[in-house]
């Protein structure tokens, strides 16, 4: 997986281009595992509470 | 339920700015990422204006929280990131659960508030950029404006900017839906919140709703 894309120029230099789009499916994967955990651990959390009282 | 059990948490102008900055910040994004999927169309108009319409808006919201909105409410003091830092470890990590009550705003909220707020303005500033280079009612288009390093460098930071508001507009949206948060969410359609929901959550001496304030 790229960080980075890159073009030729008009010399036909390798120049940075932007960010790779590659990248989107970190972005989403890293906020679904925290949906994911946070919503286990306050589920887990808020049913050990119903069990203590 | 009367006036006297609503505590006012968002006024109208605030509810108005929230809504308006999602639609431009989803706009931006599905014409950002759409094309990227595969989806084809003429995203750049679309795109350039919807980044205006959103930099006009920020520049309203920053004059009027310096000028009218109480800034204390989103400070976080190193002591109280410390103490909430700490506390949140050791819930985690299986200890009690302490109840803490907030000032109008939780430290999550506002270190959260401060990343979309760099978030925005980083992509912004490149936005602002980038748009030289293509033509808009405000100049013709340059594409020399900027040398190919530095032009690099501005779509890595446009680009990074874009990422990372994906991810936090999935966040921010999960927590709008759940069950806990939705009084919050409510106070962001109509405003308010109720009186229990103030004394249940929220440290009255620091904050006890707007209702007195003239903003």
């Amino acid at each position: 997986m790229d960080i980075f894309r890159y073009r030729s120029d008009a010399w036909g230099q390798r120049v940075l281009e932007g960010v790779s789009w590659d990248l989107l499916w970190v972005f989403v994967g890293a906020a679904v595992a925290f949906i994911v955990f946070h919503a286990i651990y306050t589920h887990r959390k808020l049913k050990g509470q119903k069990g203590d009282d | 339920m009367t006036e006297s059990t609503r505590v006012v948490r968002h006024r109208l102008l605030d509810r108005l700015y929230h809504w308006l900055m999602a639609a431009a910040m989803l706009t931006l994004l599905f014409t950002s990422f759409l094309p990227i999927l595969g989806v084809k169309f003429a995203w750049v108009d679309i795109h350039w204006i919807a980044g205006v319409i959103l930099i006009v808006l920020v520049f309203f919201h920053i004059l009027r929280a310096v000028i009218l909105l109480r800034l204390r409410d989103m400070w976080v003091g190193p002591r109280e990131f410390i103490a909430a830092a700490a506390a949140t470890t050791r819930e985690v990590a299986g200890g009690e659960r302490v109840n803490r009550r907030q000032g109008k705003y939780s430290v999550g909220q506002v270190l959260y508030h401060h990343g979309v707020a760099l978030v925005v303005i980083t992509a912004s500033v490149t936005g602002v950029m980038m748009m030289v280079g293509v033509d808009s009612p405000f100049w013709e288009r340059n594409p020399l404006f900027m040398s190919e390093k530095t032009r690099g460098l501005v779509f890595v930071l446009h680009g990074l900017a874009g990422l990372a508001s994906v991810s936090m507009i999935m966040v921010h949206v999960y927590f709008a839906v759940r069950p806990e948060k939705r009084y919050l969410t409510r106070s962001m359609l109509k405003g308010w919140i109720t009186r229990g929901e103030l004394e249940a959550h929220h440290d009255t001496s620091r904050w006890s709703g707007d209702n007195s304030d003239q903003r």
